[in-house]
């Protein structure tokens, strides 16, 4: 399964009122150019994708956050796991892709032994699964999406990125920051 | 901490309209939290490492909901890329810490580790443009809470304030 495959899905099932953060892998190379309507805040690396979404979370807790993680980013740090499944937030989905490596830089753990879905398990997460093919994809995180429920899937993806035009390393830092704030503040519920 | 150091903070924070306080238990600010955690003002999240609480609370900052990150100075130590993280990307984010290891700590910690604290705190935020500020007197207390706030959303930066004499001991 190709992560940019599972990307496009994802930005074809949601709309500009939901909230995306990812982690500096090729995941935020990838959606950059896919997603473009809501706010998304790129590259959040080594352990802070996910908790960030998480506080976002809790600023907006009508509105779907999605975290789109990565094996590496998120292994720096499982402990996070654990203050997800404690805090619950019915809003929150995350995706780790999980390619089984350090971009171009040799194996993660899980290429060997470790389990993400598992940690995330026993870190008390209700809903998880490890997705293998874009079919599992679509029929694991497009209802998700729907539901008022914490999920958290693993994407079992391809090492490699997608020969695209990389518009994310022209629009880094704050600038970036800056243009996902103001996308926030257009929401009725922002409260900043 | 004591009775109107608490009061004080608490009546601060909700004037305020900080309503997410995101911590984890350490020894000097532990009344702190308890307190805010019995107050049904506040919605208290206790988290498992200091750089994920940081990136939390970072988040929900950013997103526009009033929030403070309780911790000590040893989770700032450990907090450091989160800090730089949420510095770098201008997220505006107030953290309250114990200052362990400052000039008439007795907490019984022996010397030595309490002296590290001392040492590396203040060079590191320095080191990492993180504006703070060290607060020993109960009598600063209000205003200085309120200063930092006001100034983290203005400037778009994360600011500590160093809690430390008769405020913390």
């Amino acid at each position: 399964m190709k992560r940019f495959d599972c990307l496009k899905l994802l930005a074809s099932w949601i709309d500009e009122e939901v909230i995306t953060v990812t982690s500096l892998s090729t995941t935020a190379r990838e959606w950059s150019p896919l997603w473009k309507k809501g706010p998304n805040f790129y590259g959040l690396n080594l352990g802070l994708c996910l908790p960030f979404a998480q506080g976002l979370s809790l600023a907006f807790p009508r509105r779907k956050v999605i975290a789109l993680d990565s094996d590496g980013s998120l292994l720096l740090d499982t402990s996070t796991l654990v203050t997800v499944a404690d805090i619950n937030p019915p809003n929150l989905l995350a995706i780790v892709f999980d390619n089984q490596r350090y971009g171009a830089m040799g194996p993660t753990a899980t290429s060997r032994k470790a389990d993400i879905e598992k940690l995330a398990q026993g870190a008390g997460i209700k809903v998880t699964a490890t997705l293998h093919t874009v079919e599992e994809f679509a029929s694991s995180v497009k209802p998700a999406l729907d539901r008022s429920e914490l999920s958290f899937f693993v994407a079992k993806v391809e090492p490699g990125r997608e020969p695209i035009e990389n518009e994310y390393m022209r629009f880094d830092g704050r600038p970036m920051r800056d243009a996902f704030v103001e996308k926030l503040r257009r929401y009725p519920d922002y409260c900043g | 901490m004591n009775e109107p150091t608490l009061r004080t903070i608490i009546e601060t924070l909700k004037e305020e309209q900080i309503d997410l306080a995101v911590t984890l238990p350490e020894e000097p600010t532990y009344p702190l939290t308890e307190a805010l955690r019995a107050d049904p003002f506040f919605q208290t999240v206790t988290v498992t490492g200091e750089g994920h609480g940081i990136a939390l609370c970072g988040g929900a900052s950013l997103g526009g909901r009033r929030s403070v990150f309780i911790t000590g100075i040893a989770g700032l130590l450990v907090g450091g890329w989160a800090l730089t993280q949420m510095g770098f990307y201008s997220v505006p984010l107030l953290i309250m810490a114990s200052y362990r290891g400052d000039i008439g700590d007795r907490s019984g910690i022996p010397g030595a580790s309490l002296f590290l604290f001392n040492q590396v705190g203040e060079p590191l935020l320095n080191a990492l443009r993180v504006p703070y500020r060290v607060i020993n007197q109960n009598s600063a207390l209000k205003r200085q809470i309120k200063d930092a706030h006001f100034s983290c959303r203005s400037y778009g930066t994360p600011i500590v304030l160093l809690l430390t004499g008769e405020v913390l001991w």
